[in-house]
């Protein structure tokens, strides 16, 4: 599928990595007192991959998540974007790669109250700075149909089950064509049938090209990924990929 | 994001909650709705006076005898102060031209079984010039009429209405007080002066009405300026004050047993009163749009705080900073043009229905909205929109969208 963007990015973007940090650092200070977050953090993601980070809350894996989405900004190091340097953009061009490159689905769904699904997966349209008016409801309704909710698309989002709006999250993330789709604890507030479901879908979206990054601290969840990076007090503790890896990782942290 | 996109995402944010947008408005609802009345009543009120002025003619004066210091009721009947040497020496004046006294004549009409009250007046055939008086029926009284004493009238429509119906009354005899007259003419209408029916009247000759009442006075005299009101205004008073011996060098009207009035006059009072007007509406206007933008500012705060999720939401899927500072900025001007437009409705509204009412009192009381007000009014609800909605805006399109997307 065609991705609208400029093409001197999307020239710049096919010789560099989709995402690479370095030496990433970030801190939050709160009235004159620092709290380092996370520690020079190396890290390179491909184009295609699907990557879960794992780790037990407050290692920092939300923050390096954000930070590599856009939605927070990092204190020191360097982060590109297929070769650009997220330290130098401004509120605009903040705006103009959440609305076009990068997409969210979050733990608590965050759809809009009082709105059926169709129109929550349209939303991101009205803010992508390309896409023309005549085809955002055959987007959004692609979209739908890609997590399997074709026949709720005019249900309002309260009446829907914790699953099938995590999938409408998910379908409000790759309407715009996103380059990766950032998914912070999708199964956190679900049972395991609708997380299985939900993670599916976003299995279904890597097989068709997609990137996936996964922030999750369950073993279970993380499984699905081809890569799973460990945080630990805001350092890479591990990163390894594959099944076994995955497994003997997961063993290894539980000692 | 796209202007239309902005202003349906605005819209859907103010009816998302209807009683709640109701009671943000209705701050601005009063606010219009008083403004729009009460410069719908000004206006209205602005058409009965310029008609009074109107049928008082341009150029016309009055003499009342009495003083100022009574007020409106102590003018005309009952004062003896200006008397027929009075009218002749006026007659001289060059400043002044068509001197025509008034006298009223007491008792009830009758035409057959119909009987009525009418104001008579004794008046010479200059009134009518005056008063830009003109006949709709047979004709007015003229000079003939006035030097011959002939007992003939001429009736004003209500006068004719309530004494003959649907007759035709020229050349039917009517009697006033003890006296026959024969209709000679009906005048055309003429609305109300001074807010008393100028419609419910009869002409009789000057000459007859002096011989009737026995008065050696005058009630009233009109006239007219031939040039310039203030030289005959000044003319006036100062041969009145002579022929009265009244010493009265510092001009003060309580010390005159005359009071001069002038259509230019009444004008300038209209145009003073419409200034209050204006400036109490205004002031109206200020203090409600003030306190209802006020509480417009209120609510879009709560709002903001309310939707921060919301606001990290579109943050997080593309929305620029100015996206969501148009979103709520668009929502607050909706507010109060909406709530403008309601107070708009409930203005014109009750306007009309006090328009209906007072019709009924003061026949030339006529329905009628001050446009400019309106569009001000609607104008400025926009405006107070803009300025009350702009901080709770800022702060909306300021937040961070990860610390928006973590408030609980």
């Amino acid at each position: 599928m065609m991705r609208k963007s400029s093409p001197s990015i999307k020239a710049k973007g096919n010789d560099s990595p989709l995402i690479e940090t370095r030496k990433l650092n970030k801190s939050y200070v709160n009235d004159d007192v620092v709290t380092p977050v996370l520690h020079d953090v190396d890290l390179m993601i491909e184009r295609g991959e699907f990557v879960a980070i794992m780790g037990p809350s407050g290692s920092g894996k939300s923050t390096l998540m954000h930070i590599l989405g856009f939605l927070d900004t990092h204190s020191s190091g360097s982060y590109l974007f297929q070769g650009e340097a997220a330290g130098a953009m401004d509120d605009d061009a903040l705006a103009r790669i959440r609305a076009t490159r990068v997409s969210f689905v979050f733990q608590a769904f965050n759809l809009l109250p009082r709105t059926t699904v169709l129109e929550n997966v349209t939303l991101p349209l009205l803010y992508h700075p390309t896409i023309p008016v005549s085809e955002r409801r055959e987007r959004a309704l692609r979209a739908i149909e890609l997590v399997g909710l074709t026949d709720r698309k005019d249900y309002l989002t309260s009446q829907l089950s914790g699953g099938q709006k995590q999938r409408v999250a998910i379908a409000r993330a790759l309407v715009t064509e996103p380059d990766v789709i950032f998914a912070d604890e999708p199964t956190g507030n679900l049972d395991s049938a609708s997380g299985i479901a939900v993670m599916d879908a976003l299995q279904t979206l890597h097989e068709r090209g997609h990137t996936i990054i996964l922030v999750t601290h369950e073993r279970t969840t993380a499984e699905h990924a081809e890569r799973i990076i460990h945080i630990k007090d805001g350092r890479i503790d591990s990163d390894t990929k594959g099944f076994k890896r995955v497994v003997a990782n997961a063993v290894r942290s539980l000692k | 994001m796209l202007l239309s996109d902005t202003l349906i995402t605005a819209y859907r944010g103010v009816t998302a909650n209807v009683s709640r947008a109701l009671l943000t408005m209705l701050g601005i609802i009063i606010g219009v709705g008083s403004v729009v009345l009460m410069s719908a009543i000004g206006a209205s009120m602005q058409g009965v006076i310029l008609g009074q002025i109107s049928s008082l003619g341009a150029k016309s004066m009055v003499i009342f005898p009495g003083q100022m210091e009574g007020g409106p009721n102590s003018v005309g009947a009952g004062h003896d102060s200006l008397t027929f040497d009075d009218v002749e020496a006026l007659r001289k004046l060059r400043t002044i031209e068509n001197v025509a006294p008034v006298i009223f004549v007491t008792g009830t009409s009758s035409y057959g079984n119909s009987e009525s009250s009418p104001q008579v007046f004794g008046v010479t055939e200059d009134f009518f010039l005056n008063q830009t008086i003109s006949a709709t029926e047979g004709r007015l009284l003229d000079a003939s009429d006035v030097e011959g004493g002939k007992a003939v009238a001429v009736l004003a429509p209500d006068a004719k209405e309530k004494l003959f119906g649907s007759v035709d009354p020229l050349g039917k005899r009517l009697k006033i007080g003890s006296l026959h007259y024969t209709v000679v003419g009906v005048s055309k209408a003429l609305g109300s002066q001074f807010f008393q029916n100028a419609d419910d009247r009869i002409y009789v000759p000057f000459t007859v009405a002096r011989t009737v009442s026995g008065q050696k006075f005058v009630n009233y005299i009109t006239m007219l300026a031939t040039e310039n009101f203030d030289i005959a205004f000044d003319d006036v008073k100062s041969l009145l004050r002579q022929r009265h011996s009244i010493e009265n060098p510092e001009d003060d009207p309580k010390d005159d047993d005359f009071i001069v009035r002038s259509s230019a006059q009444a004008n300038d009072i209209l145009g003073s009163v419409s200034l209050g007007l204006t400036l109490f509406i205004t002031t109206i206007a200020a203090i409600s749009l003030l306190v209802g933008g006020i509480g417009i500012m209120n609510i879009m705060l709560v709002s903001v705080t309310e939707r921060t999720r919301e606001i990290g939401l579109r943050k997080a899927i593309g929305a620029r900073p100015k996206d969501i500072l148009f979103q709520f900025l668009i929502e607050s001007v909706l507010l109060t043009v909406i709530g403008g437009m309601i107070g708009m409705a409930f203005g014109i509204g009750i306007a009309f229905l006090a328009a209906v009412g007072i019709s009924g009192l003061l026949s030339t009381y006529h329905f009628a909205v001050s446009m400019p007000s309106i569009l001000a009014s609607l104008l400025m609800a926009a405006i107070t929109g803009l300025v009350f909605g702009i901080s709770p805006a800022r702060r909306a399109s300021r937040l961070h969208p990860i610390d928006a997307l973590r408030y609980e």
